[in-house]
């Protein structure tokens, strides 16, 4: 059901601009490489719009732009029959669609998140003069860069795929969106011209105003990358709750309004932070890749902390992700009660489960890499003692957090329960009991980092016992707190209370994560090391939990992308544009598996074939015998 | 370095295998032994997979616990003279495996697994002898003689008590315990009206339901085509249901469930 | 090469158990198809049928019962709402323009906003918008003899009087996998036709000809109306004539098509 729109363009695309930057930058051969994808992928682009635009009765050949033309127009959803449907043979519509969909949005998640924190990172090493700072955001750049042409084949992949299999679904939305969709083409252009100046302009644009010159670039890029990316969701939420249209579907004229429609805002909120734990998570698995191959001490040690610094991003942008999500489900029940229900109830209630399981392979990853990383320092042999502890906090919420509302029962077992409820699993199934159990794992997952980050050195200042003291009743109040509010409101007060208390719970986790910081910051000002830090020294372990933290984000945004269309049910857009094809029913949960994890492993093997890639392009063969100056010797 | 540190009295691996065979145990202990509760099946597994992989992170996120732990295995490998020991591990640990799998492969007379919902939410009204009723407001038209007339009041529980044992003792039993002389052919099992999860959680009314449309009136979450109830408004008066469910009340000594005391 | 390998090897293997665990971990619930848009036979309509379909609209297709049920208490009961709905009427905060019971609970369905259940209001409205969508319309899309249907199920559920009507011969839209329930028979087109099918004389009396067990109907338009016979084909028990047993079978409700027990009334009325 995902179905995704995304038009680069349409046939008035003036060709000057892309002339300009081959022009520009035809010296450079990997540049050369990426571009002509792009070109390519741009002039596909025109050709398709051409086709379609041709296809589409709306337009008047004659009239000036083709905006002017399809405004005139009524634009209103047609009634659909699955005849509407264009068939080829052996190829489902669907699938394909929804592969290239997430297969695009995938990559551009990356490739958009990459330079946010890239950013982060060379302002940082701006502000603390390391070169190390500025040396690995070049490096996180220089994935981004070849996953950038791919991106736009991908879109690419998707607009024709969209156009063949779903002609009369993607005339009516770029009816309604066609001159966000120029907008969105002019901008393609700006961001890539951001993205290569800053890239390819790195080494040249070094130091004094020529780096705030830079950094300024980066600003741009970004700002046109997020700009995109909110326009393409501004398309997808109009297709869940659409708004600028009449009852019928008819289009009012005014698409900003559509674009503006009630869920575009939550979308955004949600995709922007996930973006950036998932960049995070990839350019882990990047930096897992390269130390495992890597055969020099220092290029493991560089490695190493480039691994530690993409696995912090990702966790830093992963805890406030479930807030977010609430946060959209909220919306979501908030526009349509009916959608809402569709959502957390029916079979969509097991995906859930699935997702449970996935963020605690997350949490787990992520904390089995934390401990891993403490090995980096002797003086970490003191904390090893309780690290046994946390994790059998954080099991124990996990368990809590996945045990489902309804169990799956023999006849057997039915009998010996002598009902379907379990009298005492049966409680820990519902709402209250996992909010609890998902705070109380992120606290404790914070808790890990508080270890890590006092691994190598002791504090001097005078009041580290009472500063210890505070911690832990921090800690402790705050872990009172969650059960109270989770047990006293989940089970002691009626059905309203319950969801209400997720908030107070989440401000608790909040507060409690950030005073313990600022709190152990401030300790340890001007702390004794007592052992170094030994970039380097960590297990191969630790790089495969890095790597599961890339497969199982993957993964999770898979099939968060597949709830997050299928609540659309049978409708192309929500109420207004009934879906007649063969394919309108919602996919049981195990075949929308199989769907994301062929997904999986075609986007794991584009990404580790860039990783190859970036590998390879650092490799020199020497040339003897073959070259005219080795006849020549 | 390694030689200073003494070595464990138990081996890293047993350690570990101890660890999760105690906490599989602890469960087994506390849900099925102490609250007689087993946990299903299905999620037992979900949990011990989780368990393992996490006494695995505790066990390996150091250099040297993760040596140890692998040690004895990388031994049995390796080591030349333990080639027999090999051998015998090697041939048992798959064949063990394949009975495993051969055992689980067996095609059984195991009903497949349904979701059932025993107590469903009943519909707010219900048709039955031709009449509409509000089972929210229904209510036993003999309850109230408890009170007014305890006399008569006993003896439609005797009425009733008589209903019970013609028609419903076969399979919930003459203790009401939901072990009657059929009870163990039928799946699901026949209620148990002793329990306090059962009738003392229930309005009359939906003894009234449940009662008079039987099996095949349950809503589909509750799975109406494997209950063996009957429709009893076919076999039995209105009068009659009532005076069964006054007997059942009376006999288990558990009160209707009633919306106006909470 | 051998990392490479080893990556891929272990990535293959998380996907496979994310995979597994979702196929095979999970039970495998089939979701329902989406609703299917199918012609259905009003001619042959009785009370009884249009009720059950209304019965079936609200369970399924309408998703009334997603939130008006007993346990979810996101929206109000509507049990009894067929006898709450002149008390409804006259309440000040009724922003509608119904006068009547069938009126109210018609609007109710097409318009929820008229008159808002204290406590049911979207948050923050204090109860002056509803959060329920407009059942004829979007994806619910009840057509009017739907929502008639719909409406026809609440009076009877609150015990009330069915006043909606029941559609006759006129074709029109409906939905569900499969018909309404019953077997379905070819409407009778003469009143003759009716009472010779249902064998009236085997206990009444018409043109001075039948069994006497039943009141005499040769004249019984000169004495009923229309509505006093059409209820005591319907619910005979309703009032018993002096003199005559309660033997009537009830079952005229189910079996009579509303066109059919149209023309037997007015034939009756007819006679004086």
């Amino acid at each position: 059901m995902t179905r995704k729109n995304k038009n680069f363009g349409s046939q008035s695309i003036p060709l000057r601009p892309r002339d300009g930057i081959c022009g520009l930058y035809a010296s450079s051969s990997r540049l050369s490489y990426s571009l002509s994808v792009v070109v390519l992928a741009i002039l596909l682009l025109g050709v398709s719009t051409g086709v379609f635009v041709g296809a589409g009765d709306t337009v008047a050949e004659a009239s000036g732009s083709a905006a002017d033309g399809l405004a005139a127009a009524v634009i209103a959803p047609p009634e659909l029959t699955a005849a509407d449907y264009p068939t080829i043979a052996g190829v489902n519509g669907r699938v394909t669609v929804w592969l290239v969909a997430q297969l695009h949005l995938w990559f551009a998640a990356f490739v958009l998140a990459v330079p946010i924190f890239v950013f982060i990172i060379e302002a940082i090493g701006m502000r603390t003069r390391d070169k190390r700072y500025d040396e690995m955001a070049y490096e996180f750049i220089k994935i981004s860069i070849t996953a950038y042409s791919l991106t736009a084949i991908l879109g690419g992949l998707l607009l024709f795929s969209l156009i063949v299999f779903y002609p009369h679904l993607f005339q009516y939305l770029s009816g309604v969106f066609g001159e966000s969709m120029f907008y969105y083409a002019l901008l393609f252009f700006a961001e890539s011209a951001a993205l290569y100046l800053y890239y390819y302009g790195w080494q040249w644009l070094q130091g004094g105003f020529r780096k705030w010159v830079h950094l300024t670039l980066g600003l741009l890029l970004n700002a046109a990358g997020t700009t995109l990316m909110f326009l393409a969701n501004g398309w997808v939420t109009f297709m869940m709750s659409p708004a600028g249209v009449d009852p019928a579907g008819v289009f009012a004229g005014d698409t900003w309004a559509a674009m503006h429609n009630y869920l575009w805002n939550p979308i955004n909120l949600h995709r922007f932070i996930a973006n950036i734990a998932y960049g995070g998570s990839i350019v882990g698995a990047y930096a897992a890749f390269r130390f495992l191959s890597a055969t020099r001490p220092e290029e493991r040690a560089h490695y190493d902390w480039m691994g530690y610094n993409a696995n912090f991003i990702a966790i830093l942008a992963l805890l406030p992700l479930p807030f977010a999500g609430y946060y959209l489900a909220a919306e979501i029940y908030a526009y349509s009660q009916q959608m809402g229900i569709t959502l957390m109830g029916g079979i969509f209630a097991w995906l859930f489960i699935i997702q449970a399981v996935l963020i605690g392979t997350l949490f787990l990853s992520a904390n089995y890499y934390l401990w891993c990383g403490m090995g980096r320092s002797d003086g970490a042999q003191r904390y090893n003692k309780f690290i046994k502890y946390l994790a059998i906090v954080i099991i124990a919420s996990f368990l809590v957090w996945f045990t489902p509302h309804t169990l799956v029962l023999t006849n057997e077992e039915l009998k010996v329960l002598g009902g379907p409820y379990h009298k005492y699993l049966g409680p820990l199934g519902i709402m209250p009991a996992k909010n609890t159990a998902v705070n109380i794992m992120i606290l404790f997952t914070a808790l890990s980092f508080l270890f890590y980050r006092r691994s190598n050195r002791i504090a001097t200042v005078a009041w580290v016992k009472a500063g210890n003291t505070a911690q832990l009743a921090l800690y402790t109040a705050g872990i009172a707190n969650l059960l109270f509010l989770g047990v006293y409101h989940g089970y002691f007060t009626n059905t309203v209370y319950k969801v209400a208390a997720s908030i107070p719970q989440v401000m608790t986790t909040l507060i409690v994560i950030v005073v313990s910081l600022g709190l152990d910051s401030a300790m340890y000002r001007g702390a004794r090391e007592v052992a170094p830090l030994n970039w380097g020294r960590v297990p191969n372990r630790a790089q495969y939990a890095l790597f599961l933290l890339a497969v199982a984000f993957t993964w999770l945004m898979g099939l968060m992308g597949y709830i997050r269309s299928g609540i659309r049910q049978h409708w192309h857009v929500t109420d207004v544009f009934r879906d007649n094809s063969l394919d309108a029913y919602t996919p049981t949960l195990g075949y929308a598996a199989n769907v994301v994890s062929a997904g999986t492993i075609l986007f794991m093997a584009m990404v580790i074939f860039i990783f190859w890639l970036s590998q390879v392009s650092s490799r020199k063969t020497p040339t003897e015998g073959f070259g005219n100056q080795a006849e020549g010797r | 370095m390694s030689t200073a540190v003494q070595k464990p009295v138990i081996p890293r691996l047993l350690q570990a295998a101890l660890v999760i065979a105690g906490i599989y145990a602890g469960f087994w202990l506390i849900f099925d032994l102490i609250l007689a509760q087993p946990i299903p099946q299905s999620l037992m597994v979900m949990y011990m997979f989780f368990v393992v992989s996490g006494v695995f992170m505790v066990f390996t996120f150091t250099e040297e616990s993760a040596r140890q732990l692998i040690a004895p295995i990388r031994a049995l490998v390796e080591d030349q003279t333990k080639k027999t020991l090999r051998n015998v591990v090697f041939i048992v640990v798959p064949a063990l495996a394949a009975v495993a799998v051969f055992f689980q492969l067996q095609p059984s007379d195991e009903a497949p697994l349904e979701l059932r919902s025993i107590h469903p939410a009943p519909p707010s009204s219900v048709k039955i002898f031709g009449k509409r009723y509000d089972l929210m407001s229904l209510e036993n038209p003999y309850r109230h003689l408890e009170k007014d007339d305890p006399e008569q009041f006993q003896e439609l529980v005797a009425v009733g008590g008589e209903v019970y044992i013609r028609n419903c003792q076969y399979c919930h039993g003459d203790k009401l315990d939901g072990k009657g002389p059929y009870a163990q052919g039928l799946n699901p099992v026949p209620l148990n009206f002793q329990d306090i999860g059962t009738i003392a959680q229930l309005q009359e009314s939906f003894l009234f339901w449940r009662i008079a449309t039987g099996g095949p009136g349950l809503p589909k979450e509750a799975t109406p085509w494997i209950s063996s109830m009957p429709i009893w408004q076919e076999f039995l008066s209105e009068e009659e249901i009532w005076q069964v469910i006054l007997y059942l009340y009376d006999y288990t000594g558990h009160r209707p469930r009633s919306w106006e005391h909470e | 090469m051998k990392n490479f390998l080893q990556v891929i090897a272990f990535s293959l293997l998380m996907i496979g158990f994310f995979a597994a665990f979702s196929n095979f971990g999970i039970p495998e619930i089939q979701p329902a198809p989406p609703p299917v848009q199918e012609k259905l036979d009003l001619g042959a309509m009785t009370p009884e049928r249009f009720i059950t379909l209304g019965e079936k609209l609200f369970n399924g297709k309408g998703t009334c019962a997603l939130c008006h049920n007993a346990v979810g208490g996101r929206a109000p009961p509507l049990d009894r709402v067929a006898t709450l709905a002149s008390e409804r009427l006259a309440d000040s905060r009724y922003q509608g323009g119904a006068n009547d019971v069938q009126g109210y609970l018609v609007e109710s369905l097409v318009d929820p906003s008229a008159y808002v259940v204290a406590g049911f209001g979207k948050a923050g409205s204090g109860d002056t918008e509803s959060p329920m969508p407009n059942a004829a319309a979007g994806s619910i899309g009840l057509s009017e003899v739907e929502v008639n249907a719909v409406v026809a199920y609440l009076q009877d559920l609150a015990g009330t009087e069915v006043t909606v009507e029941i559609p006759k011969g006129t074709e029109g839209e409906a939905t569900g996998p499969e018909p309404v329930t019953g077997t379905a028979r070819t409407a009778l087109a003469s009143a003759e036709e009716i009472i010779d099918r249902f064998g009236c004389v085997a206990c009444h009396k018409l043109a001075g000809k039948g069994g006497e067990i039943g009141p005499d109907l040769t004249q019984i338009g000169a004495s009923k109306d229309a509505s006093y016979l059409r209820q005591a084909i319907l619910d005979p028990a309703a009032e018993i004539v002096e003199g005559y047993p309660p033997i009537m079978p009830v079952t005229y409700e189910v079996e009579l098509y509303a066109g059919e027990l149209e023309l037997l009334v007015q034939y009756l009325a007819a006679l004086k």
